[in-house]
């Protein structure tokens, strides 16, 4: 045979595999079965042990979901878990604050990703858990209604924001302008549903709700931390990035354990304020100094060229930086920034060790600690799992997405 | 130690061509006197002078870190030169800020590697400075941007991302995006060197149409055959020097110094 380029062969030998008619799908089947699960007399013992483990953990969990288990650790303290000392006559609020940021999730899905088979299924699972934890022990079935109606508002969002073309247009920048400031304005509008009027006081904000307060303060106040300090330390002015440097090494060099003793403790003489505007605070500082780092990242990855071509286009050192090259920069950094909110969110349960917060977590301790449950603590604590689960599996889906959604015309 | 040059650029423009005479007369636009740079210790220009008049084609040759990039870089201060004078369309070029903004968007440039901005579209990758310097309302800043994209011959791209583009595309909507801000000057520096060979002449194309409409414009190239054709005056650099400069006629008939007919002799 005679010698060619790589690519000349690729292009002769690809074709004839591309052609060939598909053979009929039990045969494929058939093959795909052996390929995958028997390749060979070890890989078939490999599926065998594996298969037979998963089978027990399965039967393990069903036989513990639904006939072992005691619910009614979590179902009598459906409340408490929930919302806690959040006013019971404010419901109608916990509902609409759920109702608007489903709304919000089915528009940002419908401006800049789809529903796939797999969203759908996690949905109707976790929905599933939800409705059978609120159906359970009866008297919910208002809320059962409520949730309902949430999830078909989520599709009802999507549907609408769906049927935009994605074709840069007049219409889809509206769009995408619209859910952005939806997005960005989702907190503020979420606390003034619960809180304004004669809603729950900030003391008020407990248990799940604590958590999903929480956590979305110090990831957005993180990253408003986060910007000016990457770029600080990025700085050709030394004391500018001294500084950041500083302040990024001190935060970064004590758990979040102890920065919270000090928003318990030391900055109770300094700022004074409500404790939870404190944990606010002390969140958003710790957050923002990791987020710094990969936003710096962020920032190296870029080429030289990008600031050149910026200046040489007579845009300002601030236009360069707004324009060009942070954008690029959050881009690039968005991987590791969701694996930080992720973490951050899990972290939230460490605000009970400020002992008069209360949250998911530490309102379980509460509920296990009545009389009638002291026996029952694996089911408060795998409730308490699977709702962290489920907040955390939807954070790393997005996060999916997203970069899926930058592989086109990106880079 | 400046090698003077044997013709000054009036005496090349005294030649024959019709493209030579236009040029006759004509103010500079550019003025660089004794211009000095260095990295740490190393000198990478050692007073370089040279004075391009409107409308002139110079095209910059020299062997590769002879300080042809650095050049050029300092005339719209993406370097700043640490001693001699730079005047372009009568502003110089020092610390003051304002200058050194009214001169970026006098002066365009196209780099080597283009430099698109990957997170934008074409469209907005040329309307971005007109909008945001020149303040150009957003209709008017898109007809700009269309019309440009016909001019370069890519108007169908305009709602793709760089990514989606060849690189002789993508290099013609980085010439394109430098003329959206009006450049009374344009600065190649190796436009097509990173291009694949059937990709050249559509870019060489697209610079040459813009010599014939009277655009002043420094190239640094190593593609003889347009240094040949298109410039009014080529110039020489060697180790951080501006050794020869003259006409083309001048450059590969016979050129004057050694080191000029050692890389012309490599090169051609
Ligand atoms: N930012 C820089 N820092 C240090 N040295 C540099 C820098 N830019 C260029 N140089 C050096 O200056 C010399 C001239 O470079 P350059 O102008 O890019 O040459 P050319 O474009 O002719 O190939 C080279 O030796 C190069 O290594
Ligand atoms: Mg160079």
């Amino acid at each position: 045979m005679t010698q060619m380029p790589v690519a000349q062969q690729r292009r002769i030998v690809l074709p004839p595999h591309r052609q060939r008619a598909r053979r009929p799908r039990s045969v494929r089947a058939r093959e795909w079965v052996r390929r995958n699960l028997f390749p060979s007399k070890g890989g078939t013992l490999l599926t065998l042990v594996s298969g037979a483990v998963c089978g027990v953990l399965l039967a393990g969990i069903i036989w513990f979901v639904f006939f072992d288990a005691n619910w009614q650790v979590i179902t009598d303290n459906r409340w408490l878990l929930f919302a806690g000392s959040f006013p019971h006559d404010g419901e109608w609020r916990l509902w609409t604050g759920i109702g608007f940021v489903f709304i919000l999730i089915g528009l940002a899905y419908g401006t800049w990703s789809s529903l796939g088979r797999k969203d759908h299924l996690f949905i109707a699972l976790a929905g599933a858990f939800t409705i059978f934890l609120m159906a359970h022990g009866g008297a919910q079935i208002w809320s059962t209604i409520w949730f309902l109606m949430a999830i078909g508002l989520l599709y009802a969002a999507y549907a609408v924001a769906v049927r935009v073309p994605r074709e840069l247009g007049p219409r889809r920048r509206l769009q995408q302008r619209v859910v952005a400031g939806l997005l960005a304005l989702s907190l503020p509008i979420v606390m003034i549903i619960l809180m304004v009027g004669g809603g729950a006081t900030m003391r008020q904000l407990d248990g799940f709700v604590l958590n999903l307060i929480l956590a979305p303060v110090g990831i957005v106040g993180g990253l408003i931390v986060a910007i000016p300090l990457a770029l600080g330390r990025a700085s050709s002015m030394r004391i500018i990035s001294w500084t950041c440097t500083v302040y990024i090494e001190v935060v970064r060099g004590a758990p979040l354990l102890g920065w919270l003793f000090v928003a318990l403790f030391i900055l109770d003489d300094v700022i004074g304020g409500d404790l939870i505007v404190r944990t606010m605070v002390v969140l958003a500082v710790f957050t923002g100094a990791y987020m710094a780092e990969y936003i710096r990242g962020g920032l190296q990855a870029l080429s030289r060229g990008q600031y050149e071509a910026a200046h040489a286009v007579g845009l300002n050192q601030f236009q360069s930086m707004q324009l060009i090259i942070l954008p690029q920069a959050l881009r690039i950094s968005i991987p590791p920034m969701v694996g930080q909110a992720i973490a951050i969110w899990k972290d939230t349960t460490l605000v009970t060790v400020i002992l008069t917060l209360r949250e998911f977590k530490g309102n379980a301790d509460s509920a296990i600690a009545q009389m009638e449950f002291i026996d029952d603590r694996i089911e408060a604590y795998v409730f308490v799992a699977v709702g962290f689960w489920i907040v955390a599996f939807m954070m790393s889906r997005v996060s999916q997405r997203v970069e899926r959604a930058q592989g086109v015309g990106e880079r | 130690m400046t090698t003077e040059s044997s013709e000054s650029p009036a005496a090349a423009a005294n030649g024959e061509s019709g493209r030579q005479g236009r040029l006759a007369g004509a103010p500079d636009i550019i003025t660089a006197e004794g211009v000095s740079k260095w990295f740490g210790d190393f000198q990478a220009l050692d007073e370089v002078s040279l004075s391009v008049k409107e409308h002139e084609i110079v095209v910059i040759l020299g062997p590769s870190g002879s300080g042809k990039s650095t050049f050029i870089r300092c005339l719209n201060r993406l370097e700043e030169h640490d001693a001699g004078r730079i005047v372009i369309d009568g502003i110089e070029l020092n610390e003051d800020v304002r200058n050194m903004q009214t001169i970026r968007s006098e002066v365009g440039m196209v780099f080597q590697q283009f430099n698109l901005f990957p997170h934008l579209s074409v469209m907005s990758n040329i309307t971005l400075g007109p909008q945001k310097v020149r303040r150009l309302p957003k209709q008017e800043a898109n007809q700009l941007a269309m019309e440009l994209l016909e001019r370069v011959g890519i108007p169908e791209q305009a709602e793709k991302y760089p990514a989606q583009l060849s690189g002789g595309q993508q290099q013609r909507v980085a010439i394109a995006r430098a003329l959206a801000m009006q450049p009374k000057i344009m600065l190649f520096d190796e436009p097509t060197s990173a291009l694949d060979p059937e990709m050249i002449k559509e870019v060489l194309d697209v610079m040459r149409e813009l010599a014939e409409s009277g655009m002043t414009m420094l190239v640094v190239t190593h593609e003889m055959g347009f240094a040949r054709e298109v410039a009014d005056r080529l110039v020489f650099f060697d180790e951080g020097a501006l050794v020869e400069q003259g006409t083309p006629e001048h450059f590969f008939e016979n050129p004057r110094e050694e080191r000029t007919k050692l890389f012309l002799s490599q090169i051609l």
